[in-house]
C-alpha cells in the first residue's frame, strides 16, 4: 500500500495568514517540541523495524542456523536452492493461486454487493453482519471451518441428509484441502472488502443516480456508468490491501493442522513454508534462517509487484465529488 | 432477466448473513455439547448442557493462563503504542516543518512490508536480546517482553498513519486560542488537542487491541514455553492434542473464549471499528 497510501496523506494546512512577532515566537516554541515528540516513535521504528528489515535482505545471502552457529556468505545460493526446491515452488504457486482466486472471488462479491446494497433494505445491518468474520481470530475461523469440513462434519452430514451422498468428499484430504482453505479465507475477508467499497459508494451523490434513472438507465447500467467509474480509486486501494493481506496468509492454514502437525505440501503458502524453516519444522530440524529470509524477500517483491498492478486500476485524474 | 439476477444476488447476500449467524450459533452450541454429541447431533440443541466444557478448557488445557497472557500483552502493548504514536502523529501533523511529509511517508511504507520480511531478523533480535539480558544485565528474561516490543513497533506505522490524518482534520483555531490564553505548546497538546482527538485515539486503540488479540505468528516464533503463550497459540496446542484427548466440546469452548471478547467489542464499538478500519485506511 506504500504507493497508494503515502501520497494520499493530506498536506498540513499552511499557516501564513498572520505573521505577527508573538506568533513567530510561538512557532519557534512549537518547532522545538517537534523532535522530542516525534523521536521516541521514530527511533523505535527505525531501530527495531526498519534496520532489522534491511538486515533481513542481507541475511538472505547467508547460510545460518542462528546465534552461536557459523554464518557463511553464499551469495544467491538460497534463491537458487529455492528455485530448485519442489516445496518452495509448490508454496509459491499456491500463494499466487490463493491471492488471485480469492482476490477474484472478493472482487465479484464486492461488485455484486455494490449493485444491490446501495438501495437494499437493512443495508447497515447486512454490512455489520458480513463484516463480523473479519474481526474474528483467523485461528478460530480456521478451526471452525476445518471442523465443518471434517469427514464426519456438518457439511458431509448435511449432504447425506439431503440425499446427495455422492457429493460427500474427504474435504481435508491433500487434493481438496487447499480449496477448503481458500473458501475459509473468502468467508473471513469478504465482509471487509464489501464494507470498504460500500464506503466509497456512499460518497456518490444520490442525484447522480436520480439523473441516471430519469435517463432510463437500468440498475445494471447505473452500476456500469455511475458506480464503477466513481469508485475506481477505492477498488484500487482494496486491491492493494488484498495483495498485502493475501500474500501473508498463514494462520488459517496452521489452524487446519494444529501446531503438532506439519501442513501437507499441497496446503502450504509461502508464509507457512517460511515459518517451518524459521522454527526448523516440528521434527526438530535445524533452522534454515538464510532460506527463510530469502522467502521473506520474495514475498516482499511479489507484494510490491501486485501493489503496482493494483494501482493501474486507479483513475489518472483526481475526482472531486460535490 | 436482470430483475431476477438482482433478486438472486439479494437472496445470496441474505443467505450469507444467515450463514454467519448460523456459524456463531453452531460454535456456541458445540461448546456446550459433549464430544460424542458434537458428532452424533451436529446441528441440534445439546441434550445436556455441558457448561463444564469451559471449566476443563480454562484449567486443564491451560487456556486460563493463556487468557491472562493475552489480556496483559494486549493492554500493555496498546498503552505503549498509544504513548508513542499519539505525540509522534501530533508532531508530524501539527508541529512539523519541511520534514513532516517525508516522515509521514516513511511510517506509511511500514504498512505495506509483509511481516515475513521481518520475521528472521525478529527471531534473531529476540534470541540476542534475551541472551544479552541474561548474561549481562538482569540475569533473567521473559520472552513476553520481547513479544511486547515487537507488538509495539509493528503497530506503529498503522497507528501513526491514521492518527496523522485525524490530527490534521482538527481545526487550527483552537490551538491559536489556547496559545493566546498563555498555554504552552505542550500543554495545548495534552489538554486541548488530545481530548479533541479522543474519538480517533479510541478507535486506533481498539483496532490495535483487536489485531493484537488475534495475533499468532509472533508468539509462535518467539515464545517456546507454553506457560507464556497467548490464547490463539494455546488453542492451537489444544487442537494438536485432540488426537489424545478428543475433548471437542472443550475445543469449541476454547474457540468461544477467544472469540467472545472480540464479538463483545464489536457490538460495543460497532460502527467506530468498521469506519476506522475502512475509512482510516481508504482515505
Amino acid at each position: 500500500m506504500t504507493v497508494t497510501v503515502s501520497d494520499t496523506v493530506p498536506r498540513a494546512p499552511s499557516d501564513d495568514r498572520r505573521a505577527t512577532s508573538s506568533r513567530g515566537a510561538l512557532q519557534g516554541e512549537r518547532r522545538r517540541l517537534y523532535l522530542p515528540m516525534l523521536l521516541p516513535a521514530l527511533i523505535a521504528y527505525l531501530v527495531f523495524f526498519v534496520l532489522p528489515s534491511l538486515f533481513g535482505v542481507v541475511l538472505s545471502f547467508a547460510e545460518w542456523s542462528g546465534l552461536g552457529t557459523e554464518l557463511s556468505w553464499v551469495g544467491f545460493a538460497n534463491y537458487v536452492a529455492m528455485a530448485g526446491s519442489e516445496l518452495f515452488r509448490a508454496s509459491f504457486v499456491q500463494t499466487l493461486i490463493l491471492t488471485l482466486v480469492v482476490g477474484l472471488a472478493l472482487f465479484l462479491i464486492a461488485g455484486a454487493s455494490m449493485i444491490v446494497l446501495r438501495t437494499a433494505r437493512g443495508s447497515a445491518f447486512i454490512r455489520a453482519a458480513v463484516f463480523l468474520p473479519f474481526m474474528i481470530s483467523p485461528i478460530a475461523v480456521g478451526l471452525a471451518v476445518s471442523f465443518l469440513f471434517n469427514p464426519d462434519g456438518l457439511i458431509n452430514a448435511a449432504l447425506g441428509a439431503l440425499g446427495l451422498t455422492e457429493l460427500r468428499q474427504p474435504w481435508l484430504a491433500p487434493e481438496l484441502i487447499f480449496n477448503v482453505i481458500m473458501a475459509g479465507v473468502v468467508w473471513s475477508a469478504a465482509g471487509f472488502y464489501v464494507v470498504l467499497v460500500m464506503s466509497a459508494v456512499d460518497g456518490i451523490p444520490p442525484s447522480y443516480y436520480e439523473v441516471a434513472r430519469i435517463e432510463g438507465a437500468s440498475e445494471l447500467q447505473q452500476f456500469r456508468y455511475v458506480t464503477l467509474p466513481l469508485t475506481r480509486d477505492m477498488l484500487a486501494i482494496a486491491a492493494s490491501l488484498w495483495a498485502i493481506a493475501g500474500i501473508k496468509t498463514f494462520e488459517i492454514v496452521i489452524a487446519f493442522v494444529g501446531t503438532a502437525g506439519t501442513p501437507p505440501p499441497e496446503a502450504r503458502t509461502l508464509a507457512v513454508e517460511q515459518y517451518l524453516r524459521v522454527t526448523g519444522g516440528r521434527e526438530g530440524g535445524l533452522a534454515q534462517l538464510g532460506e527463510a529470509a530469502a522467502i521473506g524477500i520474495v514475498m516482499t517483491v511479489i507484494t510490491a509487484v501486485l501493489i503496482v498492478l493494483s494501482r493501474r486500476i486507479q483513475r489518472r485524474e483526481r475526482l472531486e465529488l460535490a | 432477466m436482470i430483475r431476477a439476477g438482482l433478486a438472486l444476488i439479494r437472496a445470496l447476500i441474505w443467505a450469507w448473513v444467515l450463514f454467519n449467524a448460523g456459524m456463531v450459533a453452531w460454535v456456541l452450541l458445540n461448546s456446550l455439547k459433549s464430544s460424542r454429541e458434537i458428532f452424533d447431533n451436529p446441528a441440534g440443541l445439546p441434550a445436556t448442557w455441558m457448561w463444564e466444557n469451559f471449566a476443563t478448557a480454562w484449567s486443564d488445557s491451560g487456556l486460563g493462563a493463556a487468557a491472562i497472557n493475552s489480556v496483559v500483552l494486549t493492554l500493555v502493548s496498546v498503552l505503549l503504542i498509544m504513548a508513542l504514536s499519539v505525540p509522534a502523529a501530533y508532531a508530524v501533523a501539527r508541529l512539523g516543518g519541511r520534514s513532516s511529509g517525508p516522515v509521514a511517508t516513511f511510517f506509511a511504507v511500514g504498512m505495506s512490508i509483509p511481516f515475513q520480511a521481518f520475521a528472521v531478523p525478529m527471531v534473531l533480535i529476540g534470541a540476542g536480546l534475551s541472551r544479552f539480558m541474561i548474561d549481562w544485565v538482569t540475569g533473567a528474561w521473559d520472552t513476553r517482553i520481547t513479544v511486547t516490543l515487537f507488538y509495539v513497533v509493528l503497530s506503529l506505522p498503522f497507528s501513526i498513519f491514521v492518527l496523522i490524518g485525524y490530527f490534521r482534520s482538527l481545526p487550527g483555531d483552537v490551538e491559536e486560542a489556547a496559545a493566546l490564553d498563555g498555554a504552552s505548546p505542550f500543554r495545548t497538546f495534552l489538554q486541548i488537542m488530545v481530548p479533541l482527538a479522543k474519538p480517533g485515539i479510541t478507535t486506533v486503540a481498539v483496532l490495535n487491541a483487536l489485531s493484537l488479540w488475534n495475533e499468532t505468528v509472533i508468539v509462535l516464533m518467539l515464545v517456546p514455553e507454553q506457560s507464556a503463550q497467548t490464547l490463539n497459540v494455546a488453542l492451537l496446542n489444544f487442537y494438536s492434542n485432540m488426537q489424545y484427548t478428543s475433548n471437542w466440546g472443550g475445543l469449541f469452548a476454547g474457540v468461544v473464549i477467544v472469540v467472545l471478547p472480540m464479538i463483545a467489542t464489536y457490538l460495543w464499538f460497532g460502527r467506530r471499528i468498521v469506519n476506522g478500519m475502512t475509512q482510516g485506511i481508504g482515505k
